[in-house]
Order: structure tokens, then C-alpha cells, then sequence
């Protein structure tokens, strides 16, 4: 351990103890302070701006540390079970790759605590008073993530053999456990801000610390950025992958790398397919605690940015796809199933043009004459939720059938039953497909809202019905199944730019939807408690908040060029 | 061409089979899910509200 990750280890838990402990003392009384536009300092720039790239940061780099050691703990078991040496080597580099993403993270989370007790001084005393104990536990379990990280990285030749790789498997274990406690910890006080739980409405605590931090937002927010940081995780390794495979010229190296890049776009693509629904919950509950908030994020001066968050989910499911159709070129028996492409790619494009397809639209006098009222007879109905609500739902099926037919690519199938499970297997396809459609448009636009909203739920179940019964046909299906030859390597350097494309569009959605997610709160700081009256307190321009948040995605970028480049330099070493 | 014939009606019937029970499953789970939501549906899965 060098002197750089002692600092980074002790570093952040000393800083948030002291500032907590100050942050402690300064509460005072019971009710949340009132502060006035004179209590913020004033440090000649913008202090959301300051606290808004460090937060972005800080949560991108914890978001890919908190899911890589996710996988690679998978990876290895899967290298146990199945003896295959290839997947304990890939398990190792994955983590090596990440490892400095942890000192990255602390850095970030040392620099972005200083920001906000220093630029939200009262606000931050306020939430180390409500949230008191809990930040000992934090402090706690993020020294235990770092020595697990530490035990778990150094003891993996010496745990290598025997009994003793479950050990090594148990501090990896014990790893993620830390992590995913982490993350669970910090969610709570972010949920807070937007819907407090556990105080009065002068933000007087009442509860105790389970009652502030289980609030209603909580689960849904741990399950969506648990998901969210898997898929985020799966593709950045992947352009890591890419990178490696396009300059290297071994055919080894290649095939490695190759393989490296598809078990990475495996688990993004896998981990986003049921990201929307996490989503879906987590604006359910949105409107349910507080209609206003809902109305401000889907309806109001936010709803713009849930277009270009269908262009940017367009691109991933667009890339994703890309490299699976690439990929299959790998295997022989891929011609099989190449005709169906085109037919995913039609209901992927569709799917994508319905789905950034605005409703309102800011027009002048003679603009809404020609088109004879505020809505274009054709286009209006599809800029509402029912017909996006098809739209997501098929192009996730589409995704999942690309997914479905790169698997059985080099397979077949040998059991006797194996044309009734095609038959079972294509009818759940049609039927779901007819049944998303049929929902959405007559119970979409032609019953109540009530009923409008309650469908979607069909929606979504019609999507998982066809992911987890595709997964559970196959399994059982190509049991002991034919295998044809696969050529690991032998894919086009055109499929690794989809690797590239994915971290980005991943990175820029995250920066989008935490914006809106936190730009919900309008202005407060601790939402119909605590007002915000810094000279910040108002939700920016669409162009401004498009610029941080590119100017985010760029910096971690940047800082991710960095991470590969040392863990290269590791590698080599 | 006897066993031709028994070949596919087989076949017909497989995948007659499987429409039959994709068809029942989203039937259900249309009404299911409706019903938990406590928002029923008739028969023909018009609203019952």
C-alpha cells in the first residue's frame, strides 16, 4: 500500500467525523434553520455549480466502484465452478482496472465534503444533527470497504488454490457488502432532502435515525442506482476492453480483449434491461408523495430533458444492439437468426422517433395556425406516456431478442422438446408484443386516466414474462446443446466503437437524470422544510444545465482515460 | 404420405399449443394485474369501473 492510498484510507472518515462533529455542535435547537440570502457565503462564482461537479464526479466514480468489484465477485465464482482459469485472470484485470476509481472516489468525496460544509454551512449542520449516529456508520463501513478492498486485491495469488479461494471469495463478498452498504447510507440522506421523513414540518426530529432515513423515496432509489450503477460499471470496463483490443495486434491479446469487451456489454445491456421499471418506481413514488414534484420533473420546466434522456437511451439500446449483431459474426451459426435483424433494427428505430417525440411544443401564433391547434393531429398523440410507454416496452423486448440470439448463436439445441420451446418461446413474443400494444392504446387512450396508469403496469410485466421466460426456456433448452465453433477476435474494429459509445451515453443520462432528480426539490434544500435562499435557489435554463452536465461528463471522461492509463501501466508491470 | 401428414399436424398442433397458453398467461395476467391495483376488469377486459 503506498503512501497515496494510506492518505486516501484515513483521509475522508477524519474529515466527515470532524465536520460532523462540528456540523453536530452548531445545531442548536430543534426546527431546521431559516436561512436568509445574507447566510451564504459568497465565493465570487456559483456555489451550486462548484457542488454540482464535484457531487456529478464524485458519485460517476463511486457509481463504477460500487459496481465493478459487483461483477467481478461473479466472475470469479463463475471461474470456480466452472475450473475455466480465463474467468479468475478477467475477474483480476477488472479490478485492476478500477482500483484507482477508489482513490479517485475518495479524493472527490474529500473535496466535495469540504465544498458543502463550507459553502452550505447551516444546511450541512442540520443534516449532521438529523442524521447524527448514521454518519459514525458511514465512517465505519467505509474504512471496512477500504481494508476488504485492500485484503481482497493483495491475497489473490496467495488465495488462489483450494479451500482457500472461497476465503478469497468471502473478503470479495464482504467487499460488495460494504460497498452496497455505502451506497445505501448516502441514498438516505438525498432522499431525505426530497422527502423528509422522521421530523416535524419546522424539521424538528422526531423520529428516530430508521424513521429519517426510511423515507418514502429510499427503496426505490437504492434499487435504481444499485441497477443503474451495474449497467454504468459493465460499460465503462467495456471501453477499457475496446481500447485494448483495437491497439493491440496479438491475436491472443484480441481474443481476450474481444471476450473482455463482450462479458462487459453482457452485463451493461443485461443490467439495463430492467433499469426503466427501477425508474418508473422510483417517479411513482414521486407522485405519490408530492403530486407538485412529480409535475415538476414529467411535466413541467423539466419534461424537455426526458427527450434528450430518450435520445441518449436510444443511443445505448442503439450501440448495445450494434455489438450484439456485430458479435454474432463470431460464431458459425449466427447466419441462422441474421434476417431477424432488420426487423429489431425497424421496431428499435421506431420505437426511438415515438419515444423523442414531443408533446408540447413552444410555437408562435401563425406556427399553431398552420398546424390548426397546439397539437399536430398525428404526432400529438404520440408525445404522451401511452404511446412512449409502448415504445420503451418494445424496444427493451427487441434488445432482449438481439440479446437472446447472440446466446443461441453457437448452439443447438438438442433436446427433444426443442421445437416446442421455439414454438412456446416465439408465441410469448407475439402475444406480449400484441398485449403491450393492445394496453397502451385502448386503455391509453380510450378509458380513464386511472386505468391509463394501472396499465402500464401490464406493460411492464408483458416485458419481464418475455425476459425471464426467454432466460429459463434457454437454460433448460440448450442443456448439453451442440456446440459450433467461436472465434474470439475475429470481430470488426467497427463493433468496439459501440463500446465507446456506451460509457458516454451512460455517463451523460446519469449526470441528466441526477440533475433533474435533484432540481425537483426547486427551492428548497430539505423539500416543504427548508428553503433554499441562496442567490441559486431557482432551476436553471435547459442550455445551462446542458452545459455542466457535459462539462461533468467530459471531466470524468477525462479522469477515466487517467484510470486506464495507470491501470495499464499496472498491467504491463 | 401417413407420416407426413401426423408430422405436421403436430406441428400445427405444438404451435396452436403454445399460442393458446401465451394467449391464456397474458389474459390472466392482465386481470391480475388490474385486480391487485383494485382496478377490475370484464370478461372482455373492458374497465368493470
Amino acid at each position: 500500500m503506498n503512501i497515496f492510498s494510506r492518505v486516501k484510507l484515513f483521509a475522508l472518515p477524519l474529515l466527515l467525523l470532524l465536520l460532523g462533529l462540528v456540523g453536530v455542535a452548531w445545531g442548536a435547537d430543534g426546527a431546521a434553520p431559516q436561512l436568509l440570502r445574507g447566510d451564504y457565503p459568497d465565493i465570487g462564482i456559483s456555489s451550486r455549480a462548484v457542488v454540482w461537479v464535484l457531487a456529478q464526479l464524485h458519485l460517476f466514480f463511486g457509481a463504477l466502484i460500487l459496481a465493478v468489484p459487483l461483477f467481478v465477485l461473479v466472475i470469479e465464482f463463475l471461474g470456480i465452478i466452472t475450473g475455466d482459469q480465463r474467468y479468475d485472470e478477467m475477474a483480476r484485470e477488472f479490478l485492476k482496472i478500477s482500483l484507482v476509481g477508489f482513490t479517485l472516489t475518495a479524493i472527490f468525496g474529500v473535496i466535495l465534503t469540504i465544498a458543502l460544509f463550507s459553502l452550505y454551512p447551516q444546511l450541512m449542520g442540520y443534516l449532521a444533527r438529523v442524521f447524527d449516529g448514521q454518519w459514525l456508520v458511514y465512517l465505519g463501513v467505509f474504512l471496512l470497504e477500504n481494508i476488504f478492498l485492500y485484503a481482497y486485491y493483495y491475497s489473490w495469488n496467495r488465495l488462489r488454490e483450494g479451500g482457500q479461494k472461497w476465503l478469497h471469495l468471502g473478503l470479495g463478498l464482504m467487499l460488495n457488502l460494504s460497498g452496497v452498504t455505502i451506497m445505501i447510507l448516502a441514498n438516505a440522506w438525498v432522499t431525505f432532502m426530497m422527502a423528509p421523513s422522521g421530523i416535524t414540518t419546522d424539521g424538528t426530529v422526531v423520529g428516530d435515525i430508521w424513521d429519517v432515513m426510511h423515507g418514502p423515496l429510499w427503496h426505490p432509489m437504492n434499487l435504481h442506482r444499485f441497477i443503474a450503477n451495474i449497467a454504468f460499471g459493465g460499460a465503462v470496463v467495456g471501453a477499457y476492453a475496446a481500447f485494448k483490443f483495437l491497439s493491440s495486434r496479438d491475436p491472443v491479446a484480441r481474443a481476450h480483449y474481444d471476450w473482455m469487451g463482450y462479458t462487459s456489454n453482457f452485463i451493461a445491456i443485461l443490467a439495463f434491461l430492467p433499469l426503466p421499471f427501477a425508474g418508473y418506481w422510483l417517479m411513482a413514488e414521486i407522485y405519490a408523495y408530492s403530486q407538485q414534484m412529480g409535475i415538476t420533473a414529467m411535466g413541467g420546466i423539466l419534461a424537455w430533458l426526458f427527450i434528450v434522456q430518450a435520445v441518449l437511451i436510444g443511443t445505448i439500446l442503439l450501440a448495445g444492439n450494434f455489438y450484439l449483431w456485430s458479435g454474432m459474426s463470431r460464431s458459425e451459426g449466427a447466419a441462422r437468426y441474421q434476417w431477424l435483424i432488420k426487423y429489431i433494427a425497424l421496431v428499435l428505430v421506431a420505437g426511438f422517433l415515438v419515444w423523442v417525440t414531443p408533446h408540447t411544443l413552444i410555437l408562435t401564433t401563425a406556427e399553431q395556425a398552420a398546424l390548426g391547434g397546439n397539437y399536430h393531429k398525428i404526432l400529438g398523440p404520440l408525445g404522451i406516456m401511452p404511446a412512449k410507454n409502448i415504445a420503451v416496452n418494445l424496444m427493451l423486448i427487441a434488445t432482449f431478442l438481439s440479446f437472446q440470439l447472440y446466446r443461441r448463436a453457437d448452439k443447438v439445441a438438442t433436446v427433444p422438446w426443442a421445437g416446442a420451446g421455439n414454438a412456446l418461446m416465439t408465441a410469448i413474443y407475439l402475444v406480449a408484443i400484441a398485449n403491450i400494444i393492445f394496453v397502451g392504446v385502448y386503455y391509453g387512450y380510450f378509458t380513464n386516466t386511472v386505468y391509463k396508469v394501472g396499465s402500464s403496469v401490464i406493460q411492464v410485466a408483458s416485458t419481464l414474462v418475455v425476459i425471464c421466460s426467454g432466460i429459463v426456456i434457454d437454460s433448460l433448452m440448450f442443456r448439453g446443446a451442440k456446440k459450433l465453433p467461436s472465434h474470439w477476435g475475429q470481430v470488426s474494429d467497427r463493433s468496439q466503437y459501440a463500446l465507446f459509445a456506451l460509457p458516454v451515453a451512460y455517463t451523460w443520462l446519469m449526470g441528466l437524470m441526477g440533475y433533474v432528480r435533484s432540481s425537483v426539490k426547486t427551492h428548497w434544500h430539505i423539500y416543504g422544510v427548508m428553503k433554499d435562499n441562496s442567490p441559486d435557489n431557482y432551476i436553471p435554463t435547459i442550455g445551462y444545465a446542458g452545459n455542466m452536465i457535459t462539462l461533468v461528463t467530459v471531466l470524468f471522461l477525462l479522469g477515466l482515460l487517467f484510470m486506464f492509463w495507470i491501470a495499464d501501466r499496472r498491467i504491463k508491470a | 404420405m401417413p407420416n407426413k401428414r401426423t408430422s405436421s399436424l403436430r406441428l400445427v398442433a405444438i404451435w396452436l399449443g403454445a399460442l393458446a397458453i401465451s394467449l391464456l398467461g397474458f389474459y390472466l395476467l392482465d386481470h391480475g394485474i388490474m385486480s391487485m391495483q383494485g382496478l377490475p376488469l370484464n370478461l372482455d377486459l373492458t374497465p368493470a369501473q
